[in-house]
């Protein structure tokens, strides 16, 4: 049996969970995941769109389906992105599939760029610093936030490396938020298919939690706790790093695990600080969005 | 004073093609570089661990070099943090805040600070301390506060006093 699984006509972090409700808990039969109505997909979408082929890949009873955007234009936009390449890996992909490398555009900050160890932790912070220009400029931000950015994102690229037990993907797109926030807005999608933050943390924390043990409080702890699965005390600094960041240029974190997912909301946003009871989805997957600065 | 470049321990001990201190595996092997060459001198000496040339340092690459280095190696020898920049203070100061650490940094325009964990009595006293002569001001510390932030300085080897500091006597 093959079940449909509708990739959302938007997707971002905003639709995710109707993309994960979509896939269900995975098992069973072979899944296609049907993007050819698929109009628009943000660094978030198309990473965890690869993470969820990784796991159906890995753990269905066939390679995973994918019909490729029928828009050209969308089509080719996920080319250039680098999605194509990384999801021939995970998918046999179907419908016309553009043959054009990944290439920079302006507004691609990072091509989505596979995360398997620490070289490649090394690889994402040279090219996003190579950028670190247009990141100044694009946002309105000192140095020092470019800076910030750059530590940001090695240590969510890191938290793969260290706690997800396989590879991930990183993508980093701006965007002119006109009606959300009349505002470019800089965005990060890092995602994996992983063993999730529950299970990372068991070891070490469960035994302190007890019954409370969840998804929701495995997020709680490894974000405004500093846990991590390690015992070494200097371990478990960098979510609450990349916290630190983005609530001082008034930016957005989230990060879903399992079925629970927590977020830093900004002031322009509304989103639920911390959501328990959805659909089950593997790995983490973590969103950041930082805003220009207001001109003062 | 023994002075060691951490770029050229990043290039030597991990790539020259990194031009970043990021991720543990990488600051745990510029760590091992530093202590290989903390064993080439005394203890006496000041070790100067210069940052000047790295741009970028994250914050499991600053538990490793500087957290770490500082846990094993912080009461037997000195140290000084030299050529930090703003964001590598981002990253160093929290770390030194978990272990409960203190460290001196100058950086790239040799303005001196105590990042970390130090009580706000023995941090104006550094101040005091660090600032150049024609800006000295007296702090006017209490003579309770005074014991307290020299207790501090000799827990922290910031001063040569081998024994506890006596407590000021009661009037």
């Amino acid at each position: 049996m093959t079940r449909v699984v509708d990739v959302p006509s938007h997707f971002d972090d905003r639709s995710f969970e109707q993309f994960a409700n979509a896939c269900g808990n995975f098992t069973g039969d072979r899944l296609l995941f049907d993007a050819h109505a698929t109009q628009w997909a943000s660094p978030f979408g198309l990473v965890s769109l690869l993470a969820a082929g990784q796991w159906a890949a890995e753990h269905g009873p066939e390679r995973p389906l994918l019909t490729a955007p029928s828009d050209r234009d969308v089509a080719h936009y996920w080319a250039r992105a680098g999605f194509f390449t990384h999801a021939a890996d995970w998918f046999e992909l179907h419908g016309k599939v553009p043959r054009v490398a990944a290439t920079h555009s302006s507004d691609v900050l990072l091509e989505i760029t596979p995360v398997r160890g620490s070289d490649d932790v090394h690889t994402v912070v040279e090219s996003i610093q190579e950028r670190s220009a247009a990141i100044l400029a694009e946002l309105g931000l000192e140095a020092t936030a470019a800076m910030g950015f750059a530590m940001a994102l090695s240590e969510a690229c890191q938290n793969i490396v260290e706690h997800a037990g396989t590879s991930g993907w990183v993508a980093v797109q701006t965007y002119h938020w006109r009606r959300r926030l009349g505002r470019r807005v800089v965005v990060i999608g890092v995602a994996d298919a992983g063993v999730g933050f529950r299970r990372s943390l068991e070891a070490t924390q469960a035994d302190r939690f007890g019954d409370r043990w969840s998804d929701a409080s495995a997020l709680e702890a490894a974000l405004f706790h500093g846990a991590s699965r390690f015992r070494d005390p200097g371990r478990g600094q960098g979510l609450g790093g990349i916290a630190r960041y983005v609530n001082r240029w008034s930016g957005k974190l989230a990060v879903r695990s399992g079925t629970a997912r927590i977020a830093i909301v900004p002031q322009w946003d509304d989103d639920q600080p911390l959501t328990d009871g959805l659909a089950t989805f593997p790995g983490s997957q973590v969103l950041m969005i930082v805003p220009a600065q207001e001109a003062k | 004073m023994q002075h060691i470049d951490v770029k050229a321990i990043l290039e030597r001990t991990v790539s020259m093609t990194y031009g970043d201190l990021v991720t543990r595996p990488t600051g745990k092997a510029v760590r091992g570089g530093i202590e290989a060459a903390l064993q080439e001198t005394d203890g006496e000496q000041v070790a100067v661990i210069d940052f000047g040339t790295v741009r970028l340092l994250d914050y499991s690459c600053a538990d490793e070099v500087v957290g770490k280095l500082l846990l094993e190696h912080g009461r037997a020898r000195y140290f000084l943090l030299q050529g930090v920049t703003a964001s590598h203070c981002e990253a160093i100061e929290p770390v030194l805040e978990r272990h409960g650490l203190a460290a001196v940094a100058r950086d790239r325009e040799g303005r001196v600070r105590v990042l970390g964990h130090v009580p706000a009595g023995a941090r104006e006293a550094l101040s005091f301390l660090t600032v150049g002569s024609e800006e000295w001001h007296d702090p006017h510390l209490p003579e309770e506060t005074a014991h307290e932030v020299l207790e501090f300085l000799r827990r922290q080897r910031g001063t040569a006093a081998a024994e506890p500091v006596p407590p000021p006597a009661a009037e």
